[in-house]
């Protein structure tokens, strides 16, 4: 098959790759964008470490082939976070609260956290955890995770609130 | 200063007076704690706990007059930084120029005889390198604890994956073609697969039965014990595999050297393992054999004994082609092609008299060690220690084997065999106590160890936390109210409710005197940082592998140098550059490593007192204290006098070496004395709902406490605790894997199911501290005992939710319809 060229905006920066339309787009994130901050723990869509986040949804990057996705599209991963105010509130949360242990989920997790905050700063602990399990962690048992999100929800800077029922 | 110490003195004798007659209170409260023992414990008591405040005094570094002083804070990970932004380098993530993939051809029968392996003569082979064991520049041998594994089979295939060549390419698709285009040629010989077939030649005494090893442990006479009794108890207990499942693959790269050496990097618990295990096949000297760990993705022993494979594939290649070459995993290969923690059955045999006085145990405990027997002497090893462990009994005995089957060796995971051990000490337990018409915590009460009595190995119990964290994970769980609502599987009931408790030890660190024989050694180094201040380097071969150590161990050098955390590091270890502190196991990074870094520090601290006493305070004695040199009223800060003594001495290098105290007596021919410097104590209560309707098991809460010793980090540490509590609510209720023709049949992760965020309890933790007296700063093991008494908590609060006593690990809505129907 014929390499397909695409123009995406990756982290808020216009990136553009040639690449075999089938390549998975974890793939052409970690070695043709060179953003090996998204983790591949499984291939198959169970771990959810290389979740990033795709037209402001999260996505696990390695069911995707990138042949589908159209120019234009906005891409954040694990990199882009700390560009913006919330994703250093998110980091901060993270470190202090001990939601990080051997690392290698989080940035799928953290991803997760900033997708779901994104859209819903004040989430109950229900939410919370929904909004995680597609994203496995061995090390933490996810309590600490938990309390990074509800500390990052209580510091996230105004903007579209919805209160949880 | 004078009367102040008297006054502290007094203090000390007063508190210790307190707690023993809090203690005898308590002894006189149990109706079961009757007569001289509790006199005789509550003398011991007192005088431990004397000894112990004394003792602590020395040892212990004042916190209240030192702001400085971080043990004991929940500081930030060290490498949480770069872990959030995504910036840590986990082997794959390593740019490596030049770099070719490796490949392994694997044997696809489980037991056979290797005839030779075909090349496919169509395949073009000059693209790509091979390797079999002709290639192999020493002697094809994987040194572990015996040497009866090679690196490359050649004659007997003893597992189905069992590597026979291995293939390097430039790329992974090449390699993987290249590697399906051998075809190896086995006649095949029958196999055993199963543990449920170890149990049958077991019992039939079969001499096919292939024992890697045994060993036993005797105390008084069992069979004395056994016809003293009024009752005697029978259980068979059985656990299958469980996958570690860190979340990054398995993963190594190997690089060749220009002095004809091998530098090895990747994912891995123990640096100098590979160096040891490895030198002998690829013909090196150890020193030129180099190993750096890479960021680790997880681990839980699954990277303790693997990688040494691995990394020798590399080398191997890498040194044939000339090339770097790496071999990262996918989860399909991981968890079909690396270690398991090991299959275990366990048979008890107990003697009772009516009031509950444990006469006799009498215990079975049979690995699973698969194809070799790599480590798992030393997992049998633990487990049996733990077998019996906890519960007061002048009559012991334990068997042990870890026998053959033709399956990927066992090999270790958080727990090393005490997992398997406890799971069928603490559900027999609960039917001891069914059996004297007592209730489970009383059984427990009146049975648990105290400080005094002696362990299966007659070992004299010096730990004060045992039965305290019995006592108080009860107390704060409201057991003896929830116990008498449990449903017992009555009809009509919309949720069957059921709590459950075990009560368990965790050795720690190497079995007797095993940390003292191997020389654990750490350095510190100060010298100036990236930013031109003084820095201070933790330097042992201990990884960081998400457990924390990294910032435990600079906590621990911090806290001696009255520094803040910032002006000290832990990097990655790297055998050129680090001594060598032991491997990354047996829950002994904390205490020992931690103890020696402690050392260190001692002497670090010592050698610039004295500078600046030189220099700073014209030969007068200065004290480091609160981050300042002091002599009188004058005060210098570390900083100062750190940064004068690297500009005039150049960097200060300490290293101290582990000891420890002489009294620790061991004897590994006949299993008697200290088996461990040091044993954490731990205590969960798990209660549970069961769908009467669709059986499913719903983990609710679990209350747990635990004596860890002084706890040097308790965000870290209780970070340890939920995620072991949640690998064994997995091992408990979800965690099945089982061998179909020789293969694991749960081979990816949709099939091998692990807890997510939906699937966990509400966790309650406690710490009750008593720091441990041999090892300053007194830290005991943490990393293991969260794995130990979740399952048995669990089968006991599902017996007490069903009625059903289950006695096979995962307990699943099947196993429980199974056993329902049988039951109607």
């Amino acid at each position: 098959m014929r390499n397909v060229k695409r123009t995406w905006n990756v982290n808020g920066e216009r990136r553009t790759a040639e690449f075999p339309p089938m390549r998975r787009l974890l793939d052409v994130l970690r070695n043709d964008l060179g953003l090996k901050g998204s983790k591949e723990g499984c291939g198959e869509g169970e771990c959810g470490a290389c979740t990033i986040i795709l037209n402001g949804d999260p996505v696990v990057s390695c069911l995707i082939p990138a042949g589908q996705i159209a120019d234009g599209s906005e891409i954040i991963t694990v990199e882009g976070l700390e560009k913006t105010d919330s994703g250093r509130i998110l980091q901060q949360a993270y470190i202090e609260k001990g939601a990080v242990q051997c690392g290698f989920c989080i940035p799928g997790m953290i991803v997760s956290s900033y997708s779901l905050l994104s859209k819903n700063s004040n989430p109950s602990n229900r939410e919370i955890r929904e909004a995680h399990a597609g994203n496995l962690c061995r090390c933490t048992g996810y309590e600490n995770i938990v309390k990074a999100v509800r500390r990052a929800a209580e510091q996230w800077p105004a903007g579209k609130r919805v209160t949880s029922a | 200063m004078y009367i102040q110490s008297i006054l502290k003195q007094v203090l000390i004798i007063f508190l210790s007076l307190k707690a023993a007659n809090q203690a005898l209170k308590r002894s006189r409260a149990s109706p079961y704690d009757k007569g001289s023992r509790s006199i005789r414990a509550t003398l011991g008591y007192f005088l431990h706990t004397l000894n112990l405040r004394l003792r602590l005094r020395e040892i212990m570094p004042d916190t209240k007059t030192n702001p400085a002083g971080v043990v004991g804070k929940g500081v930030a990970r060290l490498d949480a930084e770069d872990k959030v932004r995504g910036r840590s380098g986990y082997v794959d993530d390593l740019e490596i120029p030049g770099c070719w993939i490796g490949h392994l051809v694997r044997s696809l029968v489980p037991h056979g005889r290797l005839r030779g392996l075909k090349r496919d003569p169509y395949f073009d082979w000059s693209r790509v390198v091979v390797a079999t064991p002709k290639d192999i520049p020493g002697i094809n041998v994987v040194v572990m604890h015996d040497r009866s594994m090679p690196l490359l089979a050649f004659d007997e295939v003893r597992y189905l994956g069992e590597p026979l060549a291995l293939v390097a390419a430039p790329t992974a698709r090449l390699a993987s073609e290249a590697a399906a285009s051998i075809t190896p040629e086995i006649d095949a010989l029958t196999p055993i697969l199963t543990l449920n077939e170890l149990v049958s030649l077991f019992k039939s005494e079969d001499p096919r039965l292939f024992r890697l090893s045994s060993q036993t442990i005797v105390k008084g006479d069992v069979e004395k014990g056994l016809s003293e009794a009024d009752h005697v108890v029978e259980g068979e207990y059985t656990a299958g595999h469980q996958e570690q499942l860190y979340l990054e693959p398995q993963g190594m790269v190997a690089l060749p050297e220009a002095n004809g050496g091998v530098f090895i990097q990747g994912s891995l618990q123990c640096p100098y393992y590979v160096v040891q295990e490895l030198h002998e096949a690829l013909n090196l000297p150890p020193g030129k054999i180099r190993v750096k760990q890479a960021a680790v993705g997880g681990a839980f022993g699954g990277k303790e004994d693997f990688p040494t494979l691995l990394g020798g594939y590399c080398a191997l290649l890498a040194l044939k082609s000339g090339r770097p070459v790496k071999i990262v995993f996918d989860r399909n290969q991981d968890i079909r092609y690396t270690t398991k923690r090991h299959p275990a059955w366990v048979r008890h045999r107990t003697g009772l008299k009516k009031d509950g006085t444990i006469t006799a145990m009498r215990v079975d405990y049979l690995l699973d060690g698969g194809a070799y027997l790599t480590l798992s002497d030393v997992v049998m090893y633990r487990g049996m220690l733990h077998a019996a462990m906890g519960y007061r009994c002048e009559n012991i005995f334990v068997n042990g084997l870890v026998a053959r089957t033709n399956t990927f060796p066992s090999g270790a995971f958080r727990g090393f065999g005490a997992p398997q051990a406890i799971w069928g000490l603490e559900s027999h337990i609960d039917k001891l106590a069914q059996a004297c018409g007592m209730e489970p915590h009383e059984f427990r009460l009146k049975n648990g160890l105290r400080l005094g009595d002696t362990t299966p190995t007659g070992q004299v119990l010096e730990e004060m936390g045992a039965v305290r964290v019995l006592d108080e994970a009860l107390k704060k769980s409201g057991f003896d109210g929830k116990i008498r609502r449990c449903s017992h599987g009555r009809r009509g009931e919309k949720k069957w409710y059921g709590i459950g408790v075990s009560f368990f030890a965790h050795g720690s660190g190497f079995t007797g005197d095993g940390e003292s024989r191997i020389g654990t050694k750490a350095a510190l180094d100060l010298d100036f940082g990236l930013d031109a201040k003084p820095l201070v380097s933790v330097r042992v071969s201990s990884t960081e592998i998400g457990q924390g150590s990294a910032t435990a161990l600079s906590q621990i050098a911090a806290d001696e140098l009255s520094v803040g955390i910032e002006s000290v590091g832990c990097p990655y270890p790297d055998t050129a550059l680090v001594p060598n502190s032991g491997p990354t196991v047996a829950s002994r990074t904390t205490m020992i490593v931690g103890a020696t870094v402690h050392g260190a520090a001692v002497k670090m601290k010592k050698a610039l007192e004295e500078y600046a006493s030189d220099t700073f305070f014209k030969g007068q004695s200065a004290v480091l204290k609160g981050g300042f040199f002091r002599c009188g009223s004058k005060t210098f800060s570390f900083q100062e006098v750190a940064g004068d003594y690297l500009k005039q001495e150049g960097p200060l290098h300490i290293v101290h070496q582990f000891t420890l105290p002489p009294t620790i007596k061991w004897d590994q021919k006949t299993f008697r004395g200290d088996a461990y410097p040091g044993y954490s104590w731990g205590c969960n209560v798990a209660e549970v709902e069961v769908d009467p309707v669709t059986l499913e098991i719903h983990l609710k809460r679990v209350t747990s406490c635990y004596d860890i010793g002084r706890v040097i980090n308790p965000l870290l540490a209780k970070g340890q605790i939920e995620g072991g509590l949640t690998q064994a609510a997995g091992y408990a209720l979800m965690e099945k894997i089982g061998i179909k023709g020789g293969r694991f049949d749960a081979d990816r992760l949709q099939t091998y199911i692990i807890p997510t965020a939906l699937d966990i309890p509400e966790y309650e933790i406690h710490f009750i501290e008593f720091p441990y007296e041999h090892a300053a700063p007194g830290a005991k093991g943490v990393g293991e005992i969260p794995m130990d008494g979740l399952a048995p908590a669990t089968a006991n609060a599902v017996y007490q939710a069903t009625g059903l006593r289950m006695t096979d690990l995962p307990i699943t809505p099947e196993k429980l319809y199974e056993r329902l129907n049988e039951k109607r």
